[in-house]
């Protein structure tokens, strides 16, 4: 009797887990297919990252920005994109700040850091400095097409008054 | 395509180079390395290796020294080499006192249609998931804000550089020292091939799990089959097969450590096993920052069972457990100190007020979540299944060591959460982010224990006792 629950349950277990599988091949099919168009046209690797346009760019900012400088990169953390920026610009010193960050903050922080650059990736989230960057003498716009704007910061000139 | 050839023979020269390094910590560990298996001899070396070459990378960081391949490879191979040739001349090992009353291994039957049906769906994961890794580049959140953003700066460094990194510097740096000798071992930052890492990792951690199945007395084919069915299980085991992550190392080296302790409890393990269970302690602190907690609850899991179950040598058995414990010293300490003399700050930010509510809103998370079949299929509710086959053997085996651990595990996860210092709004996605990884450190150890219900069906009539 013992025996028989046994099978029944260990039976009932491994249909569940057979139409799990199935489940589970459906689920990966996509990739999967992504995968083998890759293959089959050769766009693999280093290939696939030329496809994104904020790769591109950065590689374009890696080409300006020295490696041993400091920038501060505005863009809310959640996008993700903040981190692809930290990845492909590495070893340069990397200070996020978040798009709301007051004018008076992002200067006492650009100083405090000895930041060299500002990038700012022009998102979902308005960057409330805008007006306070564009004013200032210390910024200076570096004209890379891309999905956001460069500035070049003298951080001598920031003399950490409110919008200096 | 020759220039891909010779990166991909770098690639494997370079992880070969660690397979020999852990072949010979093991084989000097081991008083008779034939009682294993060739699939575990390959399958434990790996992370010794890791462990070792990685611990040396950051004892030559702390002395100042630049990286590269010469001076990674060649002392703690000679060291090691010498090593085994005083065993040699010497005829003695370093093994535990482990009765060697080990099973000798059946000899090899021709395999059945079961077999292949298994093997053939792993080799088809192993397939998807290899292609998959190296094919992408390094892509996923943890990978490039953490593991793989560490390995491309110590790289280029020459060192354990931490300045431009100003989040979790203070994690343990097993995964991108790996990661970064590898970048060595090709010559450049290539992200998607070194993430061949990880469905090698992964291979080795179910030739592990099925290797200790037979070592506890199940057949070639029911390993197999408890090991498949681990394998494809939902969807987190197989996508940390090629994301760069450090939790599939980490359930790797907890895997190890457990099931050697395990094996030893049971008086199955082959002598030396506590020596070997020692290095995947080390390894558990080392690449993960819950790593040592983890070992904690293993070696409170051994003490309790030990504890209850009061076996004629309990005091021998204490006193064994002190092994390992210096093991979890050998790959805790280092890192600790090497971060005190660098004056990294330490984040304790995962320890604050206990916050009830969280602490029951955890708990109906981690129910799902264990329910949910998009995560562990019915991994989760196979285990209840095996425990109840277990039934009083539960509580008077070494089963309960596995149990305890599996079952403290969930509780600890769950106190974690409420101690958890997120707000209201954000803790849905905090556990979102973090209860899949936190389970699958866990998820071998279950399957293990899955193993123990299986070999209740013995001589049953039910689907596996027909194979």
């Amino acid at each position: 009797m013992t025996l028989r629950w046994k099978t029944w349950a260990v039976r009932l277990l491994l249909l569940f887990w057979a139409l799990q599988l199935v489940w589970l091949a459906h689920y990966f099919t996509p990739e999967v297919r992504d995968l083998a168009w890759r293959l089959a046209s050769h766009h693999t690797g280093a290939a696939i990252r030329q496809e994104d346009p904020l790769y591109r760019w950065l590689q374009i900012l890696a080409g300006i920005i020295p490696p041993q400088a400091t920038y501060v990169f505005l863009d809310n953390y959640e996008s993700g994109k903040e981190i692809e920026a930290r990845y492909h610009l590495a070893p340069r010193r990397h200070v996020l700040l978040p798009p709301e960050t007051p004018p008076d903050f992002l200067f006492f922080a650009l100083r405090q850091e000895k930041a060299a650059y500002l990038i700012i990736r022009e998102g979902d989230h308005p960057w409330e400095s805008k007006e306070a960057v564009a004013q200032s003498p210390a910024f200076h716009m570096v004209p890379v097409p891309g999905p956001g704007l460069l500035f070049r910061v003298d951080s001598a000139r920031l003399l950490g008054r409110f919008y200096d | 395509m020759i220039d891909l050839v010779l990166t991909l023979s770098r690639l494997l020269l370079g992880l070969a180079a660690v397979f020999l390094l852990g072949y010979g910590w093991f084989a000097l560990l081991v008083p008779r390395p034939a009682a294993f298996l060739r699939l575990e001899k390959l399958a434990l070396s790996f992370g010794i290796g890791a462990t070792v070459l990685t611990l040396w990378m950051l004892i030559l960081s702390w002395l100042g020294l630049k990286l590269s391949l010469p001076v990674m490879l060649v002392p703690p191979l000679a060291v090691t080499g010498a090593g085994l040739l005083m065993k040699k001349i010497g005829g003695g090992g370093l093994g535990s006192q482990t009765p060697a009353s080990a099973p000798k291994p059946s000899p090899p039957t021709p395999y059945g249609l079961w077999d292949w049906v298994f093997l053939g769906l792993l080799a088809v994961l192993f397939l998807y998931a290899s292609l998959r890794a190296m094919v992408y580049p390094m892509w996923a959140w943890d990978a490039i804000a953490t593991w793989g953003c560490k390995a491309k700066v110590f790289y280029q460094s020459l060192g354990l550089d931490l300045t431009c990194i100003d989040a979790h510097n203070y994690y343990p740096n097993l995964l991108p020292l790996l990661l970064s000798y590898l970048y060595f071992c090709l010559g450049r930052v290539n992200d998607h091939l070194a993430q061949g890492l990880f469905p090698l990792w992964g291979t080795l951690l179910l030739a592990l799990l099925q290797a200790f199945l037979k070592r506890c007395g199940l057949s070639r084919t029911r390993a197999l089959g408890v090991t498949t069915f681990f394998a494809l299980n939902g969807t987190v085991f197989p996508v940390h097969l090629y994301i760069a992550y450090a939790d599939l190392p980490l359930a790797y080296f907890a895997l190890a450590a457990v099931g050697l302790l395990y094996l030893w409890f049971t008086d199955r393990a082959p002598r030396g096993s506590l020596a070997l269970a020692a290095c995947f302690f080390a390894g558990l602190a080392w690449c993960k920052y819950e790593g040592p907690p983890l070992a904690g609850t293993v070696l409170l899991a051994a003490v309790l069972s030990l504890a209850w179950l009061r076996p004629p040598d309990l005091k021998a058995r204490f006193l064994g457990l002190g092994i390992p414990l210096l093991g979890l010293a050998a790959g805790y300490l280092p890192w600790r100190i090497f971060a005190a003399l660098e004056h990294l700050q330490i984040g304790a930010d995962h320890i604050q007020n206990l916050y009830p509510q969280q602490f029951l809103q955890g708990s109906v998370y981690l129910l799902m979540a264990l329910a949910n079949p998009f995560y562990f299929g019915v991994l989760w509710p196979a285990l209840i299944l095996a425990l109840v086959f277990c039934g009083r053997s539960l509580w008077l085996s070494p089963r309960l060591f596995l149990a305890l651990f599996v079952g403290g595990n969930l509780l600890a996860i769950v106190v974690a959460y409420g101690v958890a210092p997120t707000s209201l709004a954000e803790f849905p996605g905090y556990v979102r982010a973090t209860l899949d990884r936190l389970l699958l450190h866990i998820t071998p150890v279950a399957a293990l224990l899955i193993g123990e219900g299986v070999k209740e069906l013995r001589g049953g009539q039910g689907a596996l006792g027909k194979m």
